[in-house]
């Protein structure tokens, strides 16, 4: 009797042994046998949804492609979506529901400044890869995660950086006035110039002026900085908001020039504007614009218009093209990771990625080691006849930011 | 503050005022003829703003598409108050009101799955450079909306004095049952508040497709709209008016004198002591319980 039962016992341990031993890789959470899951989240309503809309379609755009071309070592892609709204709480609410209901394997952000430092600390926590394609906040990639990786933008401080420096010694302006956002970004960001302004040329904005998210009348802060007579304002929102400030800053009499962020250096805001963006400068984060007549971002726009034929005239935006680049950076890292793919293997392929790029419509990324930002590049742009074009100047001062890295 | 910056302000905050008075007449309205607060209205706005908008892209040039948007509104009014509103009509007020409430998050969730929350932009054929005015600059889109604003308010004044359908509204409001004893129908009249609110509702989102542009969220302006009407006192036309303007002009200075933090405070604080000092609103009738 006693001698079954410890034959009986030894039978059951051989048993969960064998079990286990017959699914190594798919113990990785979100990865089977031939899927891996991705979890992506954005802002798809509210004031900021141009951003999430663009980054979840174009993110979808490559992934489709990518499955189409046979997916990743015999795995198709999969990507579950969540709605941030454009809120630090709800952004939270999704990633906790992407990786601990829905387990995915990785994240795939698409959403603001704003959603995205709510997550921050949670997604360290977890230990997943976190690649964000979008959000400026130094979080992201400051103080150093060795599971957080930054696409298409770069930390806001490097914005700063190269602002102050086309302002002062591209635009030759000593007066600077600051029009910004209360939200995350562009309170970042117009920090950011601030303090570069202060730093490397000793020049104090001689006028800051705030507005809500949303915000339709601008008047106020405009007569505002109309008081301070600056040779230069910047901007610093959405594009809908930066519009209006325009036409309602040309109406006013404002006649100075205007500097805007980098969400704004796009086609959109053009056609919100009108006339009042002539003259508007700013840095194209992308080498090609959506609305460029060269042949490759042509022939994408057409595959990004059939697959999307029924959206506004202003999409394909900017971000649709930073996700659908940012995409395919990180199925290519997924496929150098290999077939045994797991998190470690996985930071370990985008760490040794190099200048990798999905073709001309994209900037190069690349990452190392000792530090997770994708893409230093920018583009000075201004519009000149209702178009946004290249402005050749080029920064001389070694980066500040860059150098924490080393 | 130089004059010539006070002055601006003013015309500043009196054209975003304007919008809210349309809003709060169109708020007033129906809960003058049916004691209904219609918690939809700002989606009424957006939805206005919609129509405009597939109107526009069929080609219909601009003095076709502003009345026929403003039928259409009507029509979604009618069909709003036959289908959801009259039904439930003697249900306790909090109902009505969760019932509206639905109402327009049913509108903007069908207008998100159709259009999502991408901004569109209607350009209106009086959008041009701004007119100098003495040491002032006039955008013409502020004058339209100031303009259609007042020209609104006596359209309306001149309805509710010298038609039967105005007559009739009046007398509904006052007494139901008085109404309906003297053979006016109450749920025509009901439903022609309801059209007429629509309608009002789409001239607002028509005026601020221009400036604003168009997207789900456009209809948040409600909630400024109800602090005007509040402040008006609810029920009051004139006070609607009144509201919606001294409301926008307070938050304009607000903001130019305290920054954009304290601007989204103001209103709210003025609500307040509106609720606690005056609660029935500057022209608000008094209500005694016995």
């Amino acid at each position: 009797m006693f001698g079954a039962r410890k034959l009986l016992s030894a039978l059951a341990t051989s048993l969960s042994f064998a079990m286990l031993a017959a699914i190594p890789a798919a113990a990785e959470q979100g990865v089977t046998a031939d899927s891996i899951t991705i979890g992506a989240f954005g802002p798809i309503t509210g004031p900021a949804a141009y951003i999430g809309l663009a980054g979840r379609d174009g993110a979808t755009m490559a992934i489709k492609e990518i499955n189409a071309a046979g997916g990743i070592n015999g795995r198709k892609l999969n990507m579950i979506f969540e709605d941030d709204g454009h809120s630090p709480a709800k952004a939270l609410a999704a990633v906790k529901k992407l990786i601990d209901e829905d387990k995915v394997f990785m994240l795939f952000n698409v959403a603001g400044s704003n959603g995205t430092i709510g997550t921050i600390d949670y997604v360290k926590e977890k230990g997943l890869v976190m690649f964000v394609s979008f959000a400026s906040a130094p979080g992201v990639t400051w103080p150093f995660a060795k599971n957080l990786f930054r696409g298409g933008t770069t930390e806001v401080p490097r914005y700063g950086e190269l602002y102050a420096e086309y302002i002062v010694d591209g635009l030759k302006a000593q007066k600077i006035a600051i029009l910004s956002g209360r939200e995350e970004y562009p309170k970042n960001e117009g920090d950011a110039l601030t303090k570069q302004l202060q730093k490397w040329y000793k020049i104090t904005p001689v006028k800051r002026a705030e507005f809500n998210i949303g915000d339709k009348d601008f008047t106020p802060q405009l007569l505002d900085l109309q008081q301070a007579d600056p040779q230069v304002i910047a901007f610093f929102g959405n594009p809908a908001e930066a519009a209006i400030a325009l036409r309602q800053a040309k109406e006013l009499g404002l006649n100075q020039q205007f500097f805007v962020g980098t969400t704004m250096v796009d086609q959109g805001f053009l056609t919100a504007a009108g006339p009042a963006a002539e003259g508007a400068s700013g840095f194209a984060l992308i080498p090609l614009l959506p609305g460029s007549s060269n042949p490759a971002m042509k022939a994408w726009r057409a595959k990004w218009s059939a697959e999307y034929p029924n959206l506004p005239a202003n999409r394909p935006n900017i971000f649709d093209v930073l996700a659908y680049a940012d995409m395919y950076v990180v199925a290519e890292a997924m496929r150098n990771a290999g077939k045994d793919l797991t998190t470690d293997r996985l930071i370990d392929a985008l760490e040794n990625l190099h200048d990798y790029r999905v073709g001309p419509i994209a900037s190069p990324r690349s990452f190392a080691k000792t530090h997770h930002i994708g893409n230093l590049r920018l583009q000075p742009m201004q519009v000149k006849n209702g178009e946004w074009v290249q402005v050749l100047w080029e920064s001389k001062r070694p980066s500040d930011i860059l150098q924490r890295y080393h | 503050m130089t004059w010539r910056i006070a002055l601006q302000l003013a015309l500043s905050g009196l054209s975003v005022g304007s919008i809210y008075a349309i809003v709060a007449l169109s708020l007033a309205i129906p809960f003058k003829a049916s004691r209904v607060l219609n918690f939809a209205q700002g989606e009424l706005v957006t939805l206005g703003a919609y129509i405009a908008l597939v109107l526009s892209s069929y080609g219909l040039p601009y003095p076709v598409m502003v009345p026929a948007t403003l039928v259409i509104a009507a029509g979604f009014g009618i069909l709003i108050e036959r289908l959801f509103i009259r039904p439930i009509v003697g249900a306790p007020e909090f109902t009505l009101v969760i019932a509206t409430f639905a109402i327009g998050l049913i509108i903007r969730a069908l207008i998100r799955i159709h259009w999502q929350d991408n901004v569109f932009f209607l350009p209106a054929p009086y959008s041009g450079p701004a007119l100098a005015v003495g040491p002032l600059r006039v955008n013409p889109s502020y004058l339209v909306i100031i303009g259609s604003t007042a020209a609104l308010v006596t359209l309306l004044v001149l309805f509710f004095q010298q038609t039967r359908l105005g007559k009739a509204m009046r007398a509904v409001a006052y007494n139901q049952t008085a109404a309906r004893l003297m053979g006016i129908s109450v749920g025509k009249v009901f439903g022609s508040a309801w059209a007429l609110s629509a309608a009002i509702g789409a001239a607002a989102g028509l005026l601020l497709a221009p400036v604003a542009g168009i997207n789900p969220e456009l209809g948040h302006l409600i909630v400024k709209a109800l602090v005007a009407a509040v402040i008006g006192g609810f029920g009051s036309l004139g006070g609607a008016v009144f509201g919606g303007l001294l409301l926008g002009v307070l938050e304009t200075y607000a903001g130019a004198l305290f920054g954009a933090a304290l601007k989204e405070v103001i209103p709210f604080a003025i609500l307040i002591a509106f609720l606690l000092v005056r609660p029935n609103g500057l022209w608000g009738a008094t209500q005694v319980r016995v």
